[in-house]
């Protein structure tokens, strides 16, 4: 597929690059090229800022650093250096990525308040840049600097017809690359870390390394084209390159195309550049940034999605709206040039396809019955003694562990063995340390002090990620599944970025098996949010088994279901640990975990109270008394 | 300039700041809303005291009497369109983008993209000053102080003592839980965000007192702001204060000891480190949320 599209690509390069050389044979007035190239310029520059802020979510107000960085490596180079033009370009390339990789380290390594800080973040680099620039007499110093033609072969034509080609050039590479990107790994794990990046990191995605990749793949293209950009405005200037009006088109134009989708930022770019140049051309200039922020306001709060999503929604009335309108206008020629028909046409279809829809109720309510019968999973009596499970190694060591959060002690004294085989229940009251144990043994935190091995392997300050690919992998309690993706892909997701890498088509096959298990193959193709809480929580174990892991975490994975979905549960828990999979499991149904657990651990105050045999457990007055308070009598 | 006067000024200066950021500062910290648009407010709030005294020769001060209550309209009903559209956090960001712009575009069809000045005969603040010894406070560097020590103290009294601040400091805790308690939080939401606004109209006020205007001065504005916010805490006053007279201090001496051109590279510097070490806030105590 990637193959083929990338073929698409050359093909697509290859007849648009030849519009230069025919151009007088077909008649083609040089001003095109001119508006095609600020096309094509803005194409490039969206897309760059699509794959890091469309794709991974991280919203970036920085676009302008990577296109003044590359502009003013141009500009200097030659200018002042006499460099070649295009030796510039792979200069250009280089700073773009050192930035673009500086930026990621610092601003990645921030957990808290991470999209909008990071916003605020990227909007700071431009203006440091910008001041380093104008403080700098080698660079600018205030003055601007003028940027010289470059000489190019003559065969190529006219300046215009090279800027043409160089953007084309550059528009295709980076159009390309975001089709590969957006099918490939690298795209699934940007659009896991979209949509719940600890989940991601959970299942072992290993989200700083794509994050980095995404944001140095972004500042390659942006700073590349930004040098071509030196070229086209002839005059570089601090406000004219790192102000902000280069972060909000490329805002508006991918939020206007859609986000998740490398044609959105193409379709987004083609929109407003032809619509601002015939404003500009009409003498509406004043007006133009006007729109485009009534374009923005408007289209967050209506259509987030974008124009892409509508359109694929409705295709045949746009196409036909497109051609009427285009057909009507050159049929009575009244008014303006084929470029104003065209921009006429393609308002009128954005418009169409925008027109609030009478959505169908996406989230149906719990009691809808979903289509098709559920796989029955065998009931066996849950009553029924089962022969014990074969105890093996222990996998998980726990030592004398402590965990601090500022003065209060969620776990002290914590030492636990669990061998491979058990399923443990782990109980206690609210505060007990639960869930800090739970986020401790998966990695998402480090303990203050003490060890914790994971089969035979010390797991202290690894990132989650490898800790999964060590094998331990966990639920959440409210179920977090990546929302813009198919039942069956949230599951992909963790067998496509286990220890071993796998395809996508490879890792379906082996998804949809994890699926029955749980009792959810029916329900495959169908969005998390069509999905009632109970196969939420069926699709969070699916998801967490199918990374396969030694140690299986669940987190409250019954709280709120009804008692013949918790039933459903138990069995699927059951037939998890049948597997072969070691579960911890915490839970409030304390009926639940007699049925369940070979083991169980309860926790009181961050220490553990008691360890062994449910019933002896649960006996143990010392337990009923944290449970019950001091004063009851069992 | 001497350094002593450098930073004596700066930290005057730096009540504007204060006064700049304290709307943002509590809008995101309460309505998690980061309104950008308050910029813009803050540019039609100086547009309009520069238009009053100029074609009235009404006291710029008193334009307030005007800009003010126009102000607390204004984002009260943008914060009614923000609630009623379901807008928060990063979208808010956007959609107030959006309308930043179309601020900034409509100002400078209306009052051109030139620099405008009020004239000394309808400012009689941008002359005055008041003499210490060897050290010259400019008045409107005196207003801009004054009026953050009287924002800045009303905003706090306000919510600590009164039931509105509480009920609106329960709300910023837990949404949940406090409407559960009959909190009604779009009415306290729209009060807040007006609040927001008349502190823009005061900002721009003092703005026009001693700059000349041009509709580009937000995207100025943006880094000194942001870098109070930040620093202060979101959502603390206090702590807005302080770092906006910090913010005010350090700009002056990096701009008398370095140049004045590199006060933005100084500045954002600062708020990275301030991000990377404490994303909660150079004073608060809570841990980052």
């Amino acid at each position: 597929m990637i193959r083929r599209g990338l073929a698409g690509f050359v093909v697509l390069f290859a007849v648009l690059a030849a519009l230069p050389f025919v151009r007088d044979q077909i008649g083609l007035p040089v001003f095109y090229l001119t508006l095609a190239s600020t096309v094509l310029f803005w194409i490039a520059q969206a897309t760059s800022w699509n794959i890091l802020s469309g794709y991974s979510g991280y919203f970036s107000f920085g676009q302008g650093a990577f296109v003044g960085l590359g502009a003013y490596t141009t500009a200097v180079l030659t200018g002042r250096h006499g460099i070649d033009f295009f030796w510039t370009l792979p200069i250009a390339a280089v700073l773009g990525v050192v930035l673009a990789l500086a930026v990621g380290a610092l601003a990645f390594r921030l957990r808290s308040f991470r999209g909008e800080i990071f916003a605020l973040l990227t909007l700071a680099v431009p203006f440091i840049l910008a001041s380093l620039a104008r403080v700098n007499e080698g660079i600018d110093g205030g003055q601007g600097v003028v940027v010289a033609i470059p000489e190019f072969p003559e065969q190529v034509g006219l300046f215009p017809d090279f800027l043409f080609l160089l953007n084309l050039t550059i528009a295709t590479a980076a159009v390309a690359a975001a089709f590969a990107i957006q099918n490939s790994r690298f795209g699934w794990a940007l659009a896991s870390i979209r949509d719940a990046e600890d989940v991601a990191e959970g299942l072992g995605v290993a989200t700083f390394r794509y994050k980095m990749m995404a944001i140095a793949v972004s500042g390659l293209i942006g700073s590349v084209s930004g040098s071509v950009f030196a070229l086209q405005i002839g005059f570089v200037t601090v406000e004219g390159v790192f102000g902000l009006a280069i972060p909000l088109f490329v805002i508006v134009m991918s939020v206007l195309g859609g986000r998740s989708h490398w044609l959105g930022p193409v379709i987004g770019a083609v929109v407003i550049v032809t619509m601002q140049d015939r404003l500009a051309d009409a003498g509406y200039e004043g007006w133009r940034l006007i729109i485009l922020g009534a374009i923005l306001a408007v289209l967050v709060v209506v259509a987030p999605e974008g124009l892409l999503v509508r359109l694929q929604m409705r295709p045949w009335i746009s196409l036909g709206t497109l051609a009427g309108v285009v057909g009507v206008l050159a049929v009575l020629r009244v008014w303006g040039e084929p470029l104003d028909w065209f921009v006429a046409g393609m308002v009128a279809v954005a418009v169409v396809a925008l027109w609030p829809v009478r959505r169908r109720s996406a989230v149906p309510t719990g009691t809808a019955r979903p289509r098709g019968a559920p796989v029955e999973i065998p009931a066996e009596s849950l009553a029924v003694e089962r022969p014990r499970p074969v105890l093996g190694d222990a996998v998980v060591e726990v030592d004398d562990v402590a965990r601090l959060f500022g003065g209060v002690r969620a776990l002290d004294g914590v030492a636990l063995r669990i061998r491979s085989g058990e399923l443990v229940g782990l109980v206690g009251p609210n505060g007990s340390g639960k869930t800090t144990l739970v986020n401790l043994l998966s990695g998402a935190i480090a303990p203050t002090r003490g060890g914790i091995r994971v089969a035979g392997q010390d797991i202290r300050g690894l990132q989650p990620h490898r800790v999964a690919h060590i094998g331990v992998t966990r639920t959440y309690q409210i179920p977090r599944p990546f929302v813009s993706m198919t039942v069956l892909d949230n599951v992909a997701i963790a067998i496509m970025f286990g220890l071993q890498p796998r395809s996508l088509a490879d890792a379906r096959r082996d998804a949809s098996r994890h699926l029955d298990v749980v009792g959810l193959g029916h329900r495959a193709d169908a969005k998390p949010g069509e999905i009632n809480l109970h196969e939420r929580q069926l699709l969070e174990m699916a998801r967490a088994v199918a990374a396969g892991p030694k140690v299986l975490l669940l987190d409250e994975a019954l709280a709120g279901l009804n008692p013949a979905e918790i039933d459903q549960a138990v069995r699927v828990v059951r037939r998890i640990h049948d597997a072969g999979i070691t579960i911890v499991i915490v839970e409030h149904l304390l009926r639940v975990v007699n049925q369940l657990a070979t083991r169980v651990i309860v926790l009181d105050r961050g220490t553990v109270l008691a360890d062994g045999e449910p019933h002896t457990v649960m006996r143990d007055p010392e337990v009923v008394r944290a449970y019950l308070g001091k004063h009851a009598h069992a | 300039m001497s350094t002593v006067q450098a930073i004596l000024s700066g930290a005057l200066i730096g009540g504007m700041f204060a006064v700049m950021a304290v709307g943002l500062s509590l809008t995101w910290g309460m309505l998690r809303i980061i309104n950008l648009a308050h910029f813009g407010m803050i540019l039609l709030g100086a547009y309009l005291t520069f238009q009053l005294a100029t074609s009235w020769g009404v006291d710029p001060l008193l334009t307030l009497a005007v800009t003010v209550p126009l102000m607390f309209v204004l984002g009260a009903l943008l914060q009614w369109a923000f609630d009623r559209l379901g807008v928060v956090e990063l979208n808010s960001l956007l959609v107030s983008f959006g309308i930043l712009i179309i601020i900034i575009q409509t100002v400078s069809n209306i009052w051109s993209a030139d620099f405008q000045r009020m004239t000394g005969e309808v400012n009689p603040y941008a002359t005055g000053s008041l003499s210490l010894g060897r050290l010259v406070f400019p008045a409107p560097t005196l207003l801009a102080f004054g009026a953050a020590v009287v924002l800045v103290g009303a905003a706090h009294l306000v919510l600590q003592r009164t039931f509105a601040g509480r009920a609106l400091r329960a709300f910023e805790q837990d949404r949940a839980v406090a409407s559960a308690f009959g909190i009604d939080h779009r009415r306290l939401s729209m009060a807040l965000a007006g609040a927001s606004g008349a502190s823009a109209a005061v900002a721009g006020m003092l703005f026009a007192l001693s700059n000349a205007l041009t509709p580009s001065t937000p995207f100025e504005w943006f880094g000194i702001v942001f870098a109070v916010v930040i620093l202060g805490g979101i959502g603390q006053i206090l702590g807005t204060f302080v770092a906006g007279i910090l913010v005010g201090t350090l700009s002056g001496l990096v701009s008398v000891l370095w140049s004045p051109s590199l006060a933005p590279f100084v500045l954002f510097s600062a708020i990275i480190l301030a991000l990377l070490f404490r994303p909660q806030g150079l004073f608060s105590q809570g841990a980052a949320r």
